[in-house]
């Protein structure tokens, strides 16, 4: 199958995308911030929206709306003391409501827009590959080079503040990691599936039981073989990659919690 | 005092919320090496007090200095050791070992992209062998008892090599045997390393002999007194606004 340019780009994306969704996922499920990922997957669609009907590149808005949603949604949640599970689901629907709206203005563009919804190995062009590996590298230097702080924060977030830690800022900076990468990821996996890609990955991973490092690590490897799997899958049977990929994650999950059931 | 400079000087310090009086001006100072305890009833404003020496919640009024400096420009925040209440629960699957946590204290010393030196590796396994944590280290701090995570969180502490020790009522879920040694450990960190340290506490009885100062704190700062002047009923009356013994009563029952 690799004889092909388009396999070989969906492979090399979908890499990509898998060790970016689930280094921040570690960090996101251990937050309490899974919910925000669907959110932001949502939001990221209203840019997706926005680029197809104006004519601007459908996954550099999606990058701006999610970014810009994911401040909002900060803001909102350290500002006004509402709950943050309520905040996500008006963000939620209210993501996918704007960009209905704009699909229907918009007329012709259904097919495309459905792509963006469930993911397609065959939508990833050279372009996306480059706009991935530009974000996907500063994304994932801010991660590494501020795991120590944001592994403190996600731990104890008001002693890491008592420690002279910058919590807010690296509050900010990683839901706008997040942001990005859950933009990249909705032209491979899709709007409505990336959600798992990050979550699931480190939740089967915690089962384990091990230290910081070694569950990142065992995270990267099920979300890394996950795409391999998934697309490998669906290149010799024809079925949708996104959706693929996200079964053999839940086959890893469920493998994880028999293996490790006490 | 042995020195003029108080770590915290606290003066006409005042919270409202919503037009409930919190914090009601209230002044103290505390100075280097002392060993102290604060009782009140419980929302008397014991760890609201704790939250506005640390920074976590901002006064309606007053001033707060730590070290010297007003508390907006205050930076050197590793100087202070917080160990928060129900410290000793945590979730029992986060994915940290001991060593993680403890290496948890070196975080804003270290600063951003730098590396673990050895100096920081030598202050964590320093801090561990005086919490006697150091032959649990590869553990998940999920599976410890309530005493071992208590003093993990107390390592993680004492790993920024901190002048003073905040604790807010550090026993919580703690069995009785290991808070014992728990305070055996704080008074040697006091006596031997010139720790400061401040706590929230309920058991006053298991410590009182020790303690230096004893603040009781129920909206204003009632008594400040050396303890061993035993507590009288009357005191204990106008603190809690009941009668003494059915409060200790009460409390057993905790």
């Amino acid at each position: 199958m690799f004889e092909y340019d388009f396999m070989q780009r969906a492979f090399l994306a979908g890499f990509i995308i898998a060790t970016l969704a689930s280094i921040s996922g570690s960090f996101v499920v251990l937050k309490r911030y899974s919910m925000m990922t669907e959110t932001l997957a949502h939001s990221a669609l209203v840019g997706v929206a926005v680029g197809l009907f104006a004519g601007l590149s459908p996954l550099w808005m999606a990058v701006i709306m999610a970014i810009f949603s994911a401040w909002l949604i900060e803001y909102l949640r350290s500002s006004f003391h509402l709950y943050s599970d309520a905040i996500l689901a008006i963000f939620l629907s209210g993501g996918l409501a704007l960009a209905i709206i704009i699909v229907s203005l918009g007329g012709a563009f259904n097919n495309s827009l459905f792509s963006y919804l469930f993911g397609s190995i065959l939508a990833v062009n050279e372009d996306d590959l480059v706009t991935m590996g530009i974000f996907g590298s500063i994304s994932l230097v801010l991660l590494l080079g501020f795991s120590k702080e944001l592994f403190f924060i996600a731990y104890d977030e008001e002693v890491a503040r008592t420690s002279g830690i910058k919590v807010k800022m690296l509050n900010y900076l990683l839901v706008t990691v997040v942001a990005v990468i859950i933009a990249l990821s909705i032209r491979v996996v899709g709007t409505l599936l990336i959600g798992a890609l990050m979550v699931i990955p480190s939740i089967a991973a915690l089962q384990y039981r091990q230290g910081f490092i070694k569950t990142v690590l065992i995270s990267l490897s099920f979300a890394l073989s996950s795409v391999a799997i998934g697309m490998t899958l669906s290149y010799y049977y024809s079925l949708p990659s996104g959706a693929t990929i996200v079964m053999c994650v839940i086959g890893f999950f469920i493998i994880s919690l028999v293996v490790n059931k006490r | 005092m042995r020195f003029a400079l108080p770590i915290f000087d606290v003066a006409s310090l005042s919270l409202q919320i919503n037009s409930q009086v919190i914090l009601d001006s209230l002044s103290l100072k505390i100075f280097s090496g002392e060993y102290d305890a604060i009782i009140g009833p419980n929302g008397g404003g014991k760890t609201t007090l704790i939250r506005l020496l640390l920074g976590l919640e901002k006064p309606t009024s007053g001033m707060i200095k730590i070290f010297g400096k007003n508390i907006d420009e205050f930076k050197e925040w590793h100087k202070i050791g917080y160990v928060p209440q129900r410290a000793s629960h945590v979730d029992a699957a986060f994915p940290a070992t001991v060593l993680d946590v403890v290496k948890m204290g070196r975080t804003a010393k270290r600063g951003f992209f730098a590396r673990y030196s050895a100096e920081d590796a030598a202050c964590v396994e320093d801090a561990m062998k005086k919490m006697d944590v150091l032959d649990i280290k590869d553990k998940m701090i999920g599976t410890l008892s309530g005493g071992q995570r208590q003093r993990v969180m107390i390592a993680r502490a004492l790993a920024s090599k901190p002048e003073v020790l905040i604790l807010d009522e550090p026993n919580t879920g703690v069995d009785v045997v290991s808070q014992q040694r728990f305070y055996e450990l704080l008074r040697k960190l006091n006596r031997d390393e010139k720790l400061t340290i401040v706590f929230i506490t309920h058991d006053i009885g298991v410590i009182a002999d020790d303690i230096q100062r004893l603040f009781t704190v129920n909206r204003k700062l009632l008594t400040c007194n050396n303890p061993k002047e035993a507590i009288s009923c009357e005191d204990m009356s106008r603190l809690y606004g009941v009668d003494a013994h059915l409060l200790s009563n009460h409390h057993h029952h905790h």
